[in-house]
């Protein structure tokens, strides 16, 4: 009780600015009273203590910005996917919630391909993405299968520091969206 | 889960895990080697902890997989083409863009005399097309669609004038100043790339990199723009000093950027690349709009935001099309 009495005190001090300050940024109005709601709501299922209004104003502040940066990225992906979409010769219509859920696995796919170099991202896209064989890779590259795999372990380590991080984010109690079907079976 | 959570695997084990992720990864994995994994992972259980991460990885992936994976793979690498050209766009130029913003001007350009001017012009593009040119001292030019430039160089001086539309210049090394005139004033760039546009009712001017210094035509007020600034301007005022749009230039790059822009707007610039009429429903106008439009094929544009948006794209007669609300 007490961390959510702290909560509505924060509140009550900071929701103002916040939003303000977001709407600076995003300019509009109705995002930027989301993302400010959102901005409270993870303080609450993460509660956290300041040692000073500054502290929170620089917390919340560092956050609005971080969401800020999401909410633009994901806006972008979005957009990437309905241009990749107008260029399918026969573009099948997504659903809407499987729109949303290849969206949002594509924000994190992106996320993790997107601080390696073009070949890695390239050679590991095809290999999850399309199934092929490190030397069918090797060979559309003009590298060896020896580098195919090295460009693997490399992406594969980035992304699991990432995905490392966002389970922390998400509370650590989460699996990452759909339940683990049949993956993990046998140890 | 198993294991102390928010500890996480330790990097080391991350690596490890990552590596026999690789091999395992290869059609020519022998049985040996999936034993000897199975080693690795039961020896420890920061191994176990670390091999979870890297299935929930691949199971990311396998989602998209089991999806339509081409449409994955285009969003994706579409996505880092988008951040590429970007991360170019913004190394630094001025934009003067012409907006409809400065109603009641006092000047304004009649259309006619303006075609005919362009008609005559040293340089010029037809409508939905782009060109560029590098001129003899070494200044380069970007036309954007339907523009017109004249060049007037002597031993003293070196004159840009703008006759319509819009063009990025990117000045060469030279001794002479230059300056860029257009209907509302004069341009001296005092750093080294700069963009104009001017249409009916203004301009305006927005600076990345060094500085432009404005003038207007008949009011004679001067401002000096820095970079990260834009101004309003016409031929007697320039309005008060804002920040620069950074996605004003990407039309260089043949996209239209708009970040929050309202629908009515964006679709006054895409037809500034289309023949005929391109309107926009009133109840749709103010939609909010995100997103990288593609210039070159404004129907494509078109289609886009009709997936993105609640509208409809209605094409009345083959030169004639309308953004509606989409049926109910």
């Amino acid at each position: 009780m007490d961390t959510t009495e702290s909560i509505a005190d924060l509140y009550t001090d900071h929701h103002g600015w916040l939003q303000r300050l977001l709407r600076r940024r995003l300019g509009c109005s109705e995002t930027a009273a989301d993302l400010a709601q959102d901005a409270f709501l993870r303080l609450l299922a993460r509660p956290r203590r300041f040692d000073s209004p500054a502290g929170a104003r620089a917390y919340l502040s560092r956050m609005a910005r971080g969401m800020c940066v999401d909410l633009w990225r994901r806006r972008e992906i979005e957009q990437a996917w309905l241009a990749a979409l107008a260029e399918q010769p026969e573009p099948l219509a997504p659903s809407a919630e499987d729109r949303v859920a290849v969206i949002e696995t594509l924000y994190r796919v992106d996320a993790m391909l997107r601080r390696l170099p073009e070949k890695v991202a390239r050679a590991f896209l095809m290999a999850q993405l399309h199934g092929q064989g490190y030397k069918a890779i090797g060979a559309a590259l003009g590298v060896s299968e020896r580098t195919v795999k090295k460009y693997m372990a490399r992406a594969m380590l980035e992304c699991a520091l990432l995905e490392v991080r966002l389970q922390r984010e998400e509370g650590g109690d989460a699996a990452p969206l759909a339940a683990p079907a049949d993956d993990g079976a046998g140890r | 889960m198993s294991g102390g959570e928010g500890a996480g695997p330790d990097y080391h084990s991350l690596e490890q895990a990552a590596q026999w992720f690789a091999l395992l990864g290869d059609d020519t994995v022998t049985e040996t080697q999936r034993r000897a994994w199975r080693r690795w992972l039961n020896a420890s259980p920061d191994h176990r902890r670390a091999w979870q991460y890297v299935e929930a990885v691949g199971r990311r992936f396998a989602r998209l997989r089991d999806g339509d994976a081409a449409l994955s793979d285009g969003t994706l690498q579409r996505a880092r083409q988008q951040r590429l050209s970007r991360r170019r766009a913004l190394k630094g130029l001025a934009v003067l863009a012409g907006t409809g913003l400065l109603a009641g001007a006092g000047w304004r350009y009649t259309p006619l005399p303006s075609l005919a001017r362009a008609w005559r012009a040293d340089y010029r593009t037809p409508v939905g097309q782009r060109r560029a040119l590098t001129l003899e001292d070494g200044t380069r030019l970007w036309l954007n669609t339907d523009s017109a430039v004249n060049l007037d160089y002597d031993r003293q001086r070196r004159r840009l004038t703008l006759v319509r539309g819009q063009v990025l210049v990117d000045t060469g090394r030279d001794p002479r100043p230059l300056d860029l005139i257009t209907g509302d004033g004069e341009l001296r760039p005092l750093g080294t790339r700069f963009d104009v546009r001017q249409a009916d009712r203004g301009s305006r001017l927005s600076v990345y990199q060094g500085a432009v210094r404005v003038r207007t035509a008949r009011g004679g007020e001067e401002r000096r723009v820095p970079a990260g600034r834009q101004v309003r301007f016409d031929g007697e005022r320039i309005g008060p000093t804002g920040p620069a749009d950074p996605s004003a230039e990407a039309w260089t790059h043949g996209l239209l950027v708009a970040e929050e822009r309202p629908l009515g707007e964006l679709v006054e610039e895409l037809a500034r690349y289309r023949h005929g009429h391109l309107g926009v429903a009133p109840e749709v106008a103010g939609l909010p709009v995100m997103g990288t439009y593609p210039l070159d094929d404004t129907d494509r544009a078109l289609a886009m935001l009709e997936r993105a948006l609640p509208i409809r794209v209605r094409r009345v007669l083959p030169w004639w099309v309308t953004l509606e609300p989409a049926a109910p």
